[in-house]
């Protein structure tokens, strides 16, 4: 599983993160909409975990380790979720 | 490509024909309900066969002509001439990408931007018709910035807030489908790869639902993105989803002006960070090499315009590098090292702007003609080829069965070969015939696309003419079909250009308005009678004399001795122009007597008929089939012949001391048999050549009627297929020929009679 929950609760996104990822990263906030998410180990997100992230609003913890996303969605995602 | 690709593009070309025939009945008649309803019924089924094959670009397209279309139905639009081009256009650019994908298999990279504009080009009438209720399509941005989408303008702002704005952008806006996940699509993933990223703004398409209710499968993104790349390579990312993507090209201006004051490599660092970065995508193998290129092309231009020249030098050597050994690492390296070498480079900045440009690569795929009849057309010709060869065999057969009578005559045995022989020449002989028979088509087919040519042209001149057409169902092989489809353009467009006055003359003449060009089919035996008709002011033999002596074509004394048939004849010679002005439809100089040489290269004849202010008619007299012989074609004595292959057993080179002679002859020994050899030069009665006595001899074996002989020549020169005319006029009763062809140059080449040659 490359979305996993730590015993602290934090949400984990880690190496490539497919399409079915989704699913369980939106469970997991569905129940804990205020948790952390880090994003420092995912190397690359689907656009629809990228979703799931956009419309949770939560602002990840951390650079995340997909480059693309972190050069071109992170920066918009940190502002909104900041506003 | 599948049988269902193969069914689509057969289809594909049947509708885009009905579909403009049936135009040009709209323009011609008015809207009938009748024919809009056809072309709609049309430009619908093969929108549905497009989705089927999954060509959206194409889709798109022709859903807008059918909007069109659909206008005229309805009365709420008229079908004027702007509009009938605009939607033949639209067939045009979907004919032009059927036979692409014939070839290819796929639509060129920029098809669906190209659909989407010509999309866009078609609503524009609708939205024009004032009650139309359909919605204005959005508007390409054309001036200023003040017109921009303020997307584009948020998006402009978030580069201008970089010290180093680009020259040149492209604003892309994306919305993925709902079910594009399911489709297996990662729309992020072709972000990613898009070159040249400047701005990206990503946001949900419709408001983001409450978390508890969100369908994580459905796709509600929107992407709207900067790039500085060139267009095509950004279109070529987009090629699979035109139908969710708009291109939109930001005029120079709209960008804001580049502060030289305070010049920066931030934008040039983050172009080459993009370029890495798409690079480094994994699984990517069947586009690498447009990935490659895309990557140098938008590094190198961003390096060109911020950063030492030799940075960019160094990127193109590891792009030309990376594309040579198919894969990205040396370019990688170069880009690392361009990065590096950034962050040292001094604070100045060369005046060279971004974006030069580049002239757009068309891969002009060769406009395939319409060559399939129910079979491909290739698999009948395989077909009549081998019913060619049957017949040889057969001939073949006959020579042995002569053998066995000879040697066997009067036994059981020799009685049954001649049995079986006569059996198989005749179904032999009847198979060639139906073999034939299937390349045999209408000549409906040759007259189809008439309509369509003799529209435009006669609307590019500004003249009124009206088609007829007679003799459809005459019958004539499609090899004729094919040599003939040429000289007949040739003819209408010098009957619309030359033959047919305009409106206002024909008025003063007392004509109707509208001319009439008539097109006439008919069998007459064996050969293939066409007559190409019109009404127009005919061919006035006073100027073609006076435009022949201009010419110098003739001397003024021959001219003078002509008949006015004969004169009106002279338009068919090589470099005759009657129009006094070039023009585009013809005139040049070179279409009649392309028209002749044509005909007569299919074993055909031209004549014409003029009478002056009346109207001009073209008769062409062909054969019905086109008899091929194959020829060896050889130099002797500096002149060319050709020998039927049929005769000639082998070519030899033999070294002088294997010839010996015998008496005044020489010979050669060949298969312990002594073969005469003659000079062909000395035979035709031409001067030797002066050669080197010990150089090889050049020997044609000819065998015919039992008898052998070796022909020296100088040269062979080819083998070709030609249509064998019997020698006429003059020549008639020349000896030794078996006729005379046509060589691609217009030489005449003497085709030597093999029989009598060695009498």
């Amino acid at each position: 599983m490359t979305v996993h929950r730590t015993e602290a609760g934090v949400i984990i996104l880690e190496g490539v993160c497919p399409v079915e990822d989704a699913e369980p990263l939106l469970q997991m906030l569905q129940r804990t909409p205020k948790a952390a998410l880090d994003w420092t180990q995912c190397e690359r997100m689907h656009t629809a975990v990228l979703q799931v992230i956009l419309a949770s609003g939560i602002a990840p913890i951390g650079r995340c380790g997909d480059t693309w996303v972190a050069q071109w969605v992170a920066p918009g995602l940190h502002k909104a979720a900041g506003d | 490509m599948n049988a269902l690709h193969e069914q689509f593009v057969t289809e594909a070309r049947d509708l885009i024909r009905r579909a403009t025939d049936q135009l040009i009945a709209l323009e011609r008649y008015g809207a009938s309900d009748e024919a809009a309803s056809y072309v709609l019924r049309a430009l619908h089924t093969l929108k549905g066969s497009a989705g089927i094959v999954e060509l959206p670009a194409m889709s798109i397209t022709l859903h807008a002509a059918e909007d069109l279309v659909a206008g005229l139905r309805e009365g709420t639009l008229v079908a004027d001439s702007d509009i009938i081009d605009a939607v033949m256009a639209c067939l045009d650019q979907v004919s032009h990408w059927v036979d692409e994908f014939e070839a290819a298999g796929v639509l060129p990279f920029q098809a669906g931007e190209d659909g989407r504009a010509m999309a866009e080009r078609l609503r524009s009438f609708l939205t024009n018709a004032a009650a139309d209720p359909v919605a204005p399509a959005s508007r390409e941005p054309a001036g200023s910035a003040g017109e921009l989408p303020s997307w584009i303008a948020r998006l402009i702002a978030a580069i201008s807030s970089m010290p180093e704005p680009p020259g040149h952008a492209t604003a892309i806006l994306y919305e993925p489908a709902v079910g594009c996940f399911y489709n297996g699509d990662d729309p992020l993933q072709l972000m990613r790869q898009v070159p040249g990223l400047a701005a990206c703004h990503i946001e949900a398409r419709e408001p983001f639902a409450a978390l508890s209710e969100i369908d994580p499968y459905a796709c509600n993104m929107r992407f709207q993105a900067l790039s500085i790349a060139e267009r095509e390579d950004i279109s070529r990312i987009f090629r699979l989803v035109p139908d969710q993507v708009r291109l939109i090209g930001i005029p120079r201006q709209a960008l804001p002006a580049a502060n030289a004051a305070q010049p920066s490599l931030a934008l040039v660092r983050n172009v080459l960070e993009a370029q890495r970065e798409m690079l480094n995508v994994p699984g990517r193998k069947a586009d690498l090499l447009g990935c490659i290129g895309s990557a140098v092309r938008a590094a190198a231009n961003a390096l060109r315009y911020g950063a030492p020249p030799e940075l960019a030098e160094a990127v193109l050597r590891g792009g030309a590098l990376a594309t040579a050994q198919q894969t990205p690492a040396p370019l990688l390296e170069a880009l690392e090292q361009a990065l590096t070498a950034l962050a040292a480079v001094p604070s100045t900045l060369s005046d060279t702007r971004l974006g030069q440009p580049q002239a757009r690569a068309t891969n002009e795929v060769e406009r395939a003609a319409d060559r399939v009849l129910r079979v491909g057309a290739a698999k009948v010709d395989a077909l009549v080829n081998l019913a060619g060869e049957l017949v040889v065999a057969k001939n073949a057969l006959a020579r042995s069965a002569r053998r066995v009578e000879q040697e066997l005559g009067g036994t059981e045995i020799s009685r049954a070969v001649e049995r079986d022989r006569e059996a198989i020449e005749r179904l032999v002989t009847e198979l060639h015939g139906a073999v034939l028979q299937l390349r045999m088509i209408e000549a409906a087919q040759l007259f189809r696309s008439f309509p369509r040519l003799i529209r435009d042209v006669a609307r590019q001149l500004d003249k009124k003419v009206a088609l007829v057409t007679r003799g459809e169902t005459t019958e004539f092989d499609k090899s004729i079909m094919d040599r003939l489809f040429e000289p007949m353009v040739h003819l209408l467009r010098n009957a619309l250009d030359h033959g047919i006055e305009n409106p206002e003359q024909r008025h003063a003449a007392g004509k109707p308005e509208t001319a009439t060009i008539s097109i006439a089919a008919s069998r007459a035996g064996d050969r293939l009678l066409i007559e190409v008709a019109d009404d127009g002011r005919g061919i006035d033999p006073a100027a073609i004399r006076k435009r022949a002596s201009e010419n110098r074509l003739l001397a003024p004394d021959e001219l003078d001795a002509l008949t006015d048939e004969q004169a009106i004849d002279l338009v068919f010679s090589a470099g005759f122009s009657t129009a006094p002005a070039l023009s585009d439809i013809s005139g040049r100089g070179i279409g009649m007597d392309a028209v002749r040489s044509g005909i007569e290269q299919m074993g055909g004849r031209v004549a014409l008929e003029s009478w002056k202010g009346i109207g001009t008619t073209v008769r062409l007299d062909l054969p019905t089939t086109v008899s091929m012989s194959r020829i060896m074609l050889v130099e002797t004595g500096g002149q060319l012949f050709g020998i039927s292959m049929d005769a000639v057993s082998e070519t030899v080179r033999v070294t002088p001391d294997r010839i010996s002679r015998v008496k005044k002859n020489y010979g050669v020994i060949l298969r312990e048999r002594v073969v005469p050899i003659v000079s062909l030069a000395e035979r035709m009665k031409l001067p030797e050549r002066a050669r080197d006595q010990a150089a090889p001899r050049l020997l044609v074996i000819v065998e015919s009627a039992g008898k052998i002989v070796a022909f020296e020549v100088d040269a062979i020169r080819d083998r070709l297929d030609v249509v064998l005319k019997p020698m006429q006029g003059l020549l008639e009763g020349v000896r030794g020929f078996a006729g005379t062809t046509l060589l691609g140059n217009g030489q005449v080449l003497l085709v030597l009679d093999a029989k009598e040659l060695l009498q």
